[in-house]
């Protein structure tokens, strides 16, 4: 039964992947696109964003605590027979092998972009693809130890960013709801995407260690992402205006632009290429869960191979063809739809014949 | 050779390699094996067979023995005279030689192993039998202070050649019954004592097991030293951190045994692998712990420091000067650009040109003794630092950076891994000028991912940071006052963590 002993997850290492898979290539634009549609009340949307989040986190643990010991891959077959089955985990694979293709071509835009203007995009996913490969050959023990560390190791940047303090303007916040509630919820449309990566949990439950705390894990893994989308958020409205934000891309990466010391100027670049850790931390469980998955598909026991191949893939296509902002934009809608249904959909579909099947039980 | 043939040739076993074994039996006549002795050992000058008449064994006896391995004291007055003298009454020959340690050889094997390891072995005339006196005399060095892991107030004994020396040195700290050795014999033809020490009631079984049949898996002609046994049995031998911490110290390696690690004493190696290592380990010393721990603390952030800077200040100079000089501020990019004036190199060269000859230098110094030493250092700070930049083929700024660098990687206070950090630098440096900032980076995560997994004798060697473990930070980066650390590190995987009871002090009251 104990299939995955070998690879058990603290319950640190399992809200730190998560956390770490939620925040990501998003959080650089998300004060612009929340004030596009929300204006300054962007930050409720997060709010309620996260509720949504925390409850659907909260049905997947929930199905999941039925059988533990198995992740989705092993389940899907197991109800809807061994073709459809395999069909739905190759969709989930691909998927997950999308999300984690469109942050790392996202990650060589923005590089190249904001810091290597002059390096070609696939040498650039080149670069990236050589730590992935260290890393996730480990497998998911080394990447929940990576996601933790990561974690700790840029707890600075919060801190640095709180030099700006004095030059924000929290006037800008108010009125609360000045355009009623309606901008938000489209708002909250965005938000609820931005905390994709709990869907991970389909798959990290059966590896956790003590599953008693899953559903507090879970909460805590969201309440953090909440917290830095949160953080950057209100720091971006309060320091520009509410008609200069829209005119940045990566307001984010504006707002680290403006602190200067003596001996330094120009932290958003530092930022930003710490940023890659964040950055990191969401590609590579998606690029995990997708070789995982596919070699479960093939009965391979070692993901090694699977990861070489879809490494050089994700090389081939950038090389091949490299995306403009508009393809990545859309890339992240398609993300997002898949996440809709992978994500929010699914979890409540498959509780109403769990919910259902435990009624006939009692009664 | 064809290619073919080649690869389909029949590898020759290491076992098929060696000479037969003489596993003979003894004879009762002396004479025969005497002469059976001297076939084994031809061409051997050094060994010595002296035969004598004596009445206490009425007969004939012979000793052999290795000139040169045995103590010629204790043979002349512990075993020659009392054989030699006239008058004893009835009494066995057991109890007439003053020697310790006396066992009976039944076959040539054991006497041939004997004698090439410094016995001396005693043939009686009639016998089927001998015995082998424990007389080692070998040449050795006198016990000195460690020449690699010198401390400030630590003990001033280092190890010396001999297993045996050793094994004494360490159980002088750790008089405790539970300290345990097992013995393996690697090299079929130089074996060479292995001795595995711990403590029986710490060490998690597991773990000593992996190293035993790690050590037990060895085929090959000989080890000469700790470094050779510790490349046989790593996890990793692509990694370029060390995953075995090699001491030259007692102290220390009685301080990891109580942490619940494994010494192995190497004989004939004047230094000790312990495992499992970790990390952080290596940037420890146990002059760390005879400081006050406020003191301890500093330096430990000062080695954290240190590391950082020798891995990759180089890479950031470079980076920030071809890559992203918009950091740097216009006053102070200007200045880096006027010494920079007329250096005709790229950053990179002008960086590989500096820290070769700083690599250069160093094993230049260290092959060279002390006063001839002095002059490579008059040369390499003198001529090299201020003339190369007045040619003005390498900037001041540079000399800076390479000099910061150089102090920076002696402060690590293990040598493996102050040269493992010597490598990385050069591949940052590499990455920093093809890709900058964002170069060094994409290191720095793949350093991080290497040694997140890296294992030493599978226990994870990034503890307590990769997997985090809380609760051995106490004596991490910081090193908290002793009293605090009532258990032994997680990190060491133990069975039994209690280290100790409630020691904090607190003055005159209760």
């Amino acid at each position: 039964m104990k299939k995955y002993a070998f690879n058990e997850l603290t319950i640190f290492q399992y809200i730190f992947l998560i956390h770490g898979a939620q925040v990501g290539i998003g959080v650089l634009s998300m004060p612009r696109e929340l004030a596009e549609v929300a204006g300054t009340d962007g930050w409720l949307s997060i709010l309620i964003g996260w509720l949504a989040a925390v409850a659907a986190s909260l049905l997947i643990i929930n199905i999941m605590k039925r059988y533990p010991g198995q992740t989705i891959v092993d389940l899907l077959p197991l109800f809807l027979g061994k073709w459809l089955g395999k069909a739905v985990v190759v969709i989930i694979a691909a998927y997950c092998g999308f999300a984690s293709l469109t942050v790392i071509a996202s990650t060589a835009a923005i590089i190249n972009t904001w810091i290597l203007s002059q390096t070609p995009a696939y040498m650039v996913v080149i670069l990236l693809a050589l730590p992935t490969y260290i890393v996730l050959q480990g497998g998911l023990r080394v990447l929940g130890r990576y996601s933790e560390l990561i974690f700790y190791l840029t707890l600075w940047m919060p801190l640095v960013l709180t030099t700006i303090l004095p030059h924000t303007n929290w006037l800008h916040l108010l009125p609360i709801f000045k355009e009623g509630l309606g901008p938000i919820l489209t708002g909250t449309k965005s938000t609820i995407l931005s905390f994709l990566g709990f869907e991970l949990a389909f798959f990290l439950y059966p590896f956790l260690q003590r599953k008693q705390y899953a559903s507090l894990g879970i909460i805590v893994a969201n309440t953090l992402s909440m917290l830095i989308f949160m953080n950057i958020t209100l720091f971006s409205y309060a320091f520009f205006s509410p008609d200069e934000i829209l005119q940045y891309t990566w307001p984010t990466l504006n707002l680290w632009k403006v602190i200067e010391y003596r001996f330094l100027e120009r932290m958003d670049i530092i930022f930003l290429a710490f940023y890659l850790f964040y950055l990191s931390t969401t590609s590579f469980p998606y690029l995990y869960f997708t070789v995982f998955s596919s070699s479960q598909l093939f009965g391979a026991a070692d993901h090694r191979k699977h990861l070489g191949i879809a490494l050089l893939l994700v090389i081939a296509i950038l090389w091949l063809y490299t995306p403009t902002f508009m393809d990545l934009q859309k890339w992240t809608e398609w993300w997002s739809y898949g996440g809709l249904l992978f994500g929010y959909a699914l979890p409540i579909l498959a509780s109403v014949p769990i919910w259902l099947l435990r009624r006939s039980v009692k009664g | 050779m064809t290619m073919r043939g080649w690869l389909t040739r029949k590898r020759v076993a290491a076992k098929d390699r060696l000479q037969p074994s003489h596993a003979r039996p003894l004879r009762d006549r002396l004479s025969e094996n005497i002469s059976e002795l001297e076939n084994i050992f031809t061409l051997t000058p050094d060994l010595v067979i002296r035969t004598f008449e004596s009445r206490l064994v009425e007969g004939t006896a012979a000793i052999v023995y290795l000139t040169g391995l045995v103590d010629k004291n204790s043979i002349n007055n512990n075993v020659l005279r009392p054989m030699l003298e006239r008058d004893q009454g009835e009494v066995g020959i057991l109890d007439l030689l003053s020697v310790g340690k006396v066992s009976i050889a039944h076959d040539f094997g054991t006497i041939e192993k004997e004698i090439l390891a410094g016995s001396c072995i005693l043939f009686v005339e009639g016998r089927n039998e001998a015995f082998v006196l424990e007389t080692h005399g070998w040449p050795q060095r006198a016990i000195e202070d460690p020449q690699l892991e010198a401390s400030l107030k630590g003990a001033h004994q280092g190890f010396v050649e001999t297993g045996i020396q050793n094994i004494a040195l360490i159980r002088r700290y750790l008089p405790n019954r539970e300290l345990k050795i097992k013995d393996f014999w690697v090299g079929d033809r130089g074996a060479t004592r292995v001795s595995v020490m711990f403590l029986h009631d710490v060490v998690h079984p597991e773990v000593l097991q992996e190293l035993e049949d790690r050590i037990k898996l060895i085929r090959i002609d000989s080890i000469l030293n700790t470094g050779e046994l510790g490349e046989l049995i790593e996890d990793n031998p692509f990694s370029p951190f060390p995953q075995f911490m090699m001491t030259e110290r007692p102290d220390s390696a009685a301080a990891h045994i109580l942490q619940g690690k494994i010494a192995v004493v190497v004989d004939r190696s004047p230094s000790v692998l312990i495992g499992p290592a970790t990390f952080s380990a290596f940037f420890q010393s146990v002059d760390d712990y005879s400081t006050r721990w406020l003191v301890a603390t500093f330096i430990r952030f000062l080695r954290g420091l240190a590391f950082l800077i020798a891995t990759f200040l180089p890479a950031v100079y470079i980076a920030l000067i071809s890559y992203n000089y918009e950091v740097i501020p216009l006053d102070l990019i200007l200045s880096v650009g006027e010494s920079r004036e007329r250096v005709p190199f790229p950053p990179l060269i002008e960086a590989m040109i500096m820290e070769l000859t700083l690599e250069m230098l160093r094993e230049a110094g260290v092959r060279l003794p002390a006063p001839i030493g002095q002059t490579v250092g008059i040369v390499g700070g003198i001529v090299i630092g201020q003339a190369v930049v007045q040619a003005g083929i390498v900037s001041n700024i540079m000399v800076i950076v390479v000099a910061f660098t150089a102090i920076s990687s002696f402060i690590i206070p293990n040598y493996d891994m102050a040269s493992a950090v010597r490598l990385l630098r050069f591949l940052m440096m590499v990455l920093a000028a093809m890709f900058g900032i964002v170069g060094i980076i994409v290191g720095l995560m793949g350093m991080i991912g290497h040694l997140i997994q890296l294992e030493s004798l599978g226990v994870p060697y990034g503890s307590p940071l990769a997997p985090v473990r809380f609760s051995d930070w106490k004596d991490f980066m910081l090193r908290l006052p002793l009293w605090s650390m009532r258990e032994r590190p997680a990190g060491a995987r133990v069975i039994q963590s209690k280290r100790q009871g409630d020691n904090r002090p607190r003055g005159d009251g209760k």
